[in-house]
């Protein structure tokens, strides 16, 4: 029950379980507060919310611009995000190949940048882009290619962790018995990574669908992605409507994510059913945390 | 966020293989340009832009910049913002990942579940949250109603003291998962012996625990930092008119005040000193590797 760490805090574990707590409760009450508020019966944000009732949610489903932002937002962030997986996966590839230390940290550095970016600046960098170049304007294309930007480090860190976890004598082995690097790349490196491919992707997926600030600059005029207009109402009016929106946004993200920890499950009983006795790598508790 | 990359290798005491022998020039070319070209046109191109935008005027888009009032005190409240915020974050991020691997396991599981919910749903939805709860007659007015506490409405909704605490949860998760790994990958004869040794919890912990997840700590606070300083749905929605930080005032230079010379330039200026900030604390405390 009590891990060495715990045991090693002695009783001073008490107060910092205590502050734990606290902090655990910033993370969760204002989520339970918007989910509540949106099933209430009235047509005002109140909480307590008045009785119960769905009626927000079939407001906001058969509400067609609300589904024409999911749709929008669905295909634009599934574009970005397979941009994303493609070149974040060959820079994780690409950068165990590279001979110079200096070199390795630098473009390490560079994969992991755009989280740090300011996304205001950038927007403005690619509305920029898009003034310029007219071709563009009025075009998903810049948004699109922006979102892939910003995804992009999650996929290569995660995609990263799972090549640090390949055995290092499969290559020269393969090479050994003759298999030139692209026959290596497919039928070693790519099958080892395909788990933390789908949990790089559906990470990304889900940053993508929830950005904002890049869609406040770059949408064209008249068509707004989902989290945009959930922005721009809650600018307006903060309605019932726009609470459960974001409830089902969340719900949705949940699910999404929710298949990598089971996938990761799924896959360890297999694991265990072959009956290779392998150590376990790391503790259970961690997966699908860490992105 | 994930260390397997680099705390495995390290805690069997074995370097970690770099560069598999027998790899070609070609291989690395061909895996490696594609999104070395992306990041050219996608991060390059926009940046060019905005250096060329910043400058169209000669260069007096920057002194209109630091001209326009409330460039300079944003530029102070967003520093500020993001040290609090940092500061905040790690200390609670620390505690918060003792307290996951100190507590008995329902308490671990709601811990967690906690932080997972949170990192999983977006920063606008929480910001959401937030702000029914600090609204004039929100939850907390309804809270502190019970126990007859609140007389009329509490002013904190769109107030510096309302912006801090959601600013807090939202960033709260990047500084937990870094410690919360470090602590996962901690050595635990060195605990052990420790404590056959006779040192206490204060001593174990300073001499042992500490030292070997203070590079997670840093490196969570400086990611909290640098994203702090380019925030803006947080700050939009709970700080209000009276707390724009500086992506709000670029956003209105942008869109309110017509001015994309003056909105480029503070983009250059944010860009730049974000990036110095993280470049240095990436040569001092490794944070991309953290995460690779």
């Amino acid at each position: 029950m009590s891990t060495p760490v715990g045991r090693s805090l002695g009783w001073y574990r008490v107060p910092v379980v205590v502050v734990a707590i606290l902090a655990s409760l910033l993370l969760i009450v204002p989520f339970l507060i918007l989910v509540a508020t949106s099933w209430t019966g009235g047509s005002f944000i109140l909480f307590p919310p008045e009785g119960f009732s769905l009626q927000w949610y079939t407001e906001v489903l058969t509400d067609s611009r609300w589904m024409e932002s999911f749709r929008l937002s669905l295909w634009t962030a599934t574009v970005s995000t397979a941009i994303a997986t493609v070149l974040g996966t060959l820079g994780a590839l690409g950068l165990t190949r590279v001979r110079s230390r200096l070199a390795q940290r630098w473009i390490r550095t560079l994969f992991i940048v755009p989280i740090a970016l300011p996304p205001i600046a950038y927007a403005v960098g690619l509305y920029g882009v898009n003034m310029d170049l007219g071709f563009l304007r009025g075009t998903l294309v810049t948004l699109i290619i922006g979102h892939a930007l910003v995804a992009l480090p999650y996929v290569f860190v995660i995609v990263s962790g799972g090549i640090a976890r390949i055995d290092p004598a499969l290559r020269p082995a393969a090479r050994t018995l003759g298999a030139r690097w692209p026959l290596i790349l497919w039928k070693i490196e790519l099958p080892a990574l395909v788990p933390y491919l789908l949990s790089g992707a559906l990470f990304a997926f889900v940053v993508v669908f929830d950005e904002v600030v890049l869609a406040v600059f770059l949408m064209p005029p008249g068509e707004q992605t989902l989290p945009l207009r959930m922005l721009n109402a809650s600018q307006e009016a903060f309605s019932p409507e726009l609470t459960a929106a974001s409830t089902l946004v969340s719900i949705l993200a949940i699910l999404v994510l929710a298949v990598i920890p089971l996938s990761n499950a799924v896959r360890r009983r297999r694991a265990r059913r072959a009956a290779s006795a392998r150590p376990a790598e790391r503790t259970p508790a961690l997966e699908g945390v860490t992105p | 966020m994930t260390t397997p990359g680099t705390a495995m290798p390290r805690a069997r005491g074995i370097a970690p293989v770099r560069r598999p022998p027998g790899t070609t020039a070609a291989e690395s070319r061909w895996l490696l340009w594609p999104p070395l070209v992306f990041f050219a046109l996608a991060l390059g191109f926009p940046l060019v832009t905005l250096v060329i935008q910043s400058l169209e005027g000669g260069g007096s888009a920057y002194i209109d910049a630091l001209d326009v009032p409330a460039f300079a005190g944003s530029l102070m409240r967003t520093v500020v913002m993001a040290v609090v915020v940092m500061v905040l974050t790690m200390v609670l991020g620390t505690a918060y990942g003792l307290a996951v691997v100190a507590s008995p396991a329902w308490l671990r599981f709601a811990l967690l579940a906690a932080l997972i919910l949170s990192l999983w749903t977006s920063i606008m939805v929480r910001s959401f949250g937030w702000m029914l709860l600090e609204l004039p007659r929100g939850a907390i007015y309804w809270f502190l109603g019970l126990f007859g506490l609140a007389d009329e409405p509490i002013e904190l909704y769109q107030t510096t003291l309302g912006m801090y605490p959601a600013m807090v949860a939202v960033m709260l998760p990047f500084a937990v998962l870094p410690v919360m790994s470090a602590l996962q990958s901690l050595d635990r004869e060195q605990l052990n012996a420790a404590t056959i040794f006779g040192a206490g919890p204060l001593l174990t912990f300073r001499a042992v625990t500490w030292p070997q997840i203070l590079p997670s700590v840093l490196s969570g606070g400086v990611l909290v930092f640098v994203m702090s300083l380019g925030f803006y749905v947080t700050p939009l929605l709970l700080g209000g008119p009276g707390n724009m930080t500086v992506s709000g005032v670029i956003n209105a230079q942008m869109n309110q005040a017509n001015r994309p010379d003056i909105g480029a330039a503070m983009s250059i200026l944010l860009v730049g000193g974000t990036m110095i900030v993280y470049l240095i604390a990436d040569r001092l405390f490794r944070v991309s590797e953290k995460w690779g």
